[in-house]
């Protein structure tokens, strides 16, 4: 291959093999190395474990945080929540993120379909048997129409927020349609451990996919609350943190960071706008050795004189 | 190659017209071509290989070892596994500490390599391979995170799957479905890293270890003075330019000079 | 085979600096790794450059000039 016109500046790097050599044994060295890092990583694992919290079933969600549960059935059903309103791939309730002009997010499309009222909170629902009161409130929500759907379950979710602890006993009177009764009997099926298998890969043996399920899971406020707990949070350095007092994730700091900051930690586009500018700089890492300035840098920092020290004046005698 | 006793039944060399149709052949010369003679697994290296920071290259694959043995021993007692045995439990945090190393190890590698400018020399692709290693690693450690069918999985893919979806991808990678991020973590991914590091291996054995700035090999008056800049040639642009498919440039004569004898 | 050392899953210790939240697990991680890295520039590896004027024909080019690299 020869030179292009590239605004080339020869590397005159000489090859390796033509320097002065000393015998070095690279297998004794992997075995050696091996050997150490095996024994360490014993060792701290005998000594540190690791961490393994539970998952929070929505039987144990609707046990420990039910009026959570009641808040986002109804926040389902008004499609305010956030997997209602989230956009692609889910929906098309909402365009997504963008990068300036750039919609990735809508460009995709919707690719997993989600019906959240209906698949999240409904279809469960449904297949209750023997229960009269509910077959009767189910009827009547199919029966209205979408606004007025709308108008019973966002003036539930509403009193549900002025109401003490989000209680939903402590209610103020009104008409709420079939809500009450729908999101009533959804924490009943919750709590009974029936929901779990339902949502996860409907009409399916096998529980492979859990998109549904944490999908309704993260649409309420307990799961977020244990992770900040946690400092798990996008605002806490999240990414770069694991549970208890084990490490995390610390190569994961720089891509945390931006959340950290304004613009991003105030932008509606956040995601998108440090995932752009992650790949920007990662594709600098990748490319570093064509980028003028910054491959001459190691050069000039003089690091290198640590690791290539000159031999000692003795060793050059003969 | 001297006319010595050779066995016909191993290498009949074959002339001109053959070799060029013998796809045996060709593949034979080009693997032996990928690396110099004695080059594949040398017991002497340049004098100036004489630091600490050398070893943690070696270091970042013995402890990419140790993760994929422990993974593999997760796997024979399945994802669940370590929930319900303190055996499995163990081997688990062994998989976990030993991806940590990996990582720590892989770092000062990189930071070592940062300070050498250890892309001189037509290495840019051996820089290439191992940046895109890192990322590979960290994507790989990703999928792992979501595997652990614990509130950790729960939590890391529900807030994932905004930056995924936000850059279009999410449906392609749906995190929220660990029996397939399972597989990208078991079989994908590490199928993508190991790639890379045989090819980042091969281009550290097939180069040689960088030389410091400004050396100059002994007995070397009639070479050029050396420019220490770390620029690649533009031949080297090209080539990575072209090396979408790796092989393409770690299988033509390496060090493309005259050795001086 | 559980922790016998640290506490187990309770919310670990953080470091705020301004902006920064650091867990104290993760600072340590770092902090080894510097000293890792400064240390290796630092320590003297074993073995000299006279190695090197001793040593035999070398496989170690094409050409195997690397016997008797010494002057």
């Amino acid at each position: 291959m020869t030179g292009m016109a590239f605004g080339r500046k020869p590397d005159r790097t000489p090859d390796a093999h033509l320097f002065a050599s000393r015998e070095y044994d690279l297998v004794k060295e992997f075995v050696i190395a091996t050997a150490v890092v095996l024994g360490l990583s014993l060792l701290l694992a005998g000594i540190f474990s690791s961490p393994d919290r539970k998952a929070i079933t929505l039987q144990a969600w609707a046990q420990t945080a039910p009026n959570d549960v009641v808040a986002t059935a109804t926040a389902e059903l008004a499609g305010t929540s956030t997997s209602a309103s989230y956009g692609p791939p889910y929906n098309n309730a909402a365009a997504g993120q963008q990068i300036g002009p750039i919609k990735l997010q809508k460009w995709a499309g919707v690719r997993i379909r989600v019906d959240s009222a209906r698949e999240l909170v409904l279809n469960p629902l449904a297949g209750i048997q023997g229960d009269s009161t509910l077959a009767d409130a189910l009827h009547t929500w199919q029966q209205a129409g979408a606004d007025q759907q709308s108008n019973w379950a966002n003036h539930y979710a509403d009193a549900l927020a002025a109401a003490p602890d989000g209680n939903p006993g402590q209610v103020k009177s009104a008409d709420y349609g079939p809500v009450p009764v729908l999101a009533g009997r959804f924490l009943q099926l919750a709590a009974g451990g029936g929901l779990d298998s339902l949502l996860a890969s409907p009409n399916s043996f096998y529980p492979l996919d859990q998109t549904r399920a944490l999908l309704l899971l993260s649409d309420g406020s307990y799961l977020e609350d244990q992770a900040r707990a946690e400092h798990l949070g996008g605002d806490q350095w999240g990414m770069m943190n694991e549970s208890g007092n084990y490490p995390g994730q610390p190569w994961m700091w720089l891509y945390t960071f931006w959340y950290q900051i304004k613009p991003f930690s105030t932008s509606g586009n956040a995601d998108a706008l440090v995932w752009g500018l992650m790949a920007v700089l990662t594709l600098g890492f990748v490319f570093l050795p064509f980028i003028p300035g910054l491959r001459s840098l190691p050069g000039h920092l003089g690091v290198h004189r640590l690791i290539w020290r000159p031999a000692e004046p003795d060793s050059r005698s003969g | 190659m001297t006319a010595a006793k050779r066995n016909p039944l191993i290498e009949a060399e074959p002339g001109p017209a053959e070799s060029d149709r013998n796809w045996t052949a060709r593949l034979r010369r080009r693997i032996t071509r990928t690396v110099p003679p004695g080059q594949w697994l040398p017991d002497r290296q340049p004098v100036y290989v004489r630091s600490w920071i050398y070893v943690f290259g070696v270091a970042t694959l013995a402890a990419l070892l140790v993760v994929l043995g422990s993974g593999v021993v997760l796997s024979v007692g399945g994802s669940a596994w370590w929930h319900t045995s303190a055996v499995g439990h163990f081997v688990n945090s062994v998989h976990l500490w030993s991806v940590e190393l990996f990582f720590a190890f892989m770092v000062i590698h990189l930071w070592g390599k940062f300070f050498m400018a250890a892309w001189r020399g037509n290495r840019a692709l051996t820089w290439i391979t191992g940046a895109v290693c890192f990322v590979g690693s960290i994507g790989t450690a990703f999928t792992g995170y979501l595997s652990q069918s614990n509130f950790d999985s729960q939590w890391i893919s529900t807030q994932a799957k905004d930056g995924l979806n936000a850059a279009g991808v999410g449906a392609y990678f749906n995190v929220l479905n660990p029996a397939r991020m399972l597989l990208w973590h078991i079989v994908l991914l590490p199928l993508f890293v190991g790639v890379l590091v045989i090819a980042h291996l091969l281009l550290v054995r097939r180069h040689g270890v960088v030389p410091p700035f400004d050396a100059t090999p002994p007995g070397d008056a009639g070479r050029a003075s050396i420019a220490s800049d770390g620029s690649p040639p533009a031949v080297e642009v090209v080539a990575v330019a072209e090396s979408i498919i790796i092989s393409a440039q770690i299988t033509t004569d390496p060090d493309d000079r005259e050795v001086e004898r | 085979m559980n922790a016998t050392i640290l506490p187990a899953l309770a919310a670990g210790s953080y470091v705020h600096w301004g902006v920064i939240q650091i867990s104290v697990a993760n600072l340590i991680v770092i902090g080894a790794m510097l000293l890792l890295f400064i240390a290796a520039l630092l320590v003297p590896f074993p073995g000299s450059a006279n190695a090197a004027r001793s040593g035999r024909a070398g496989s170690h080019s094409r050409s195997g000039t690397q016997r008797g690299q010494s002057e």
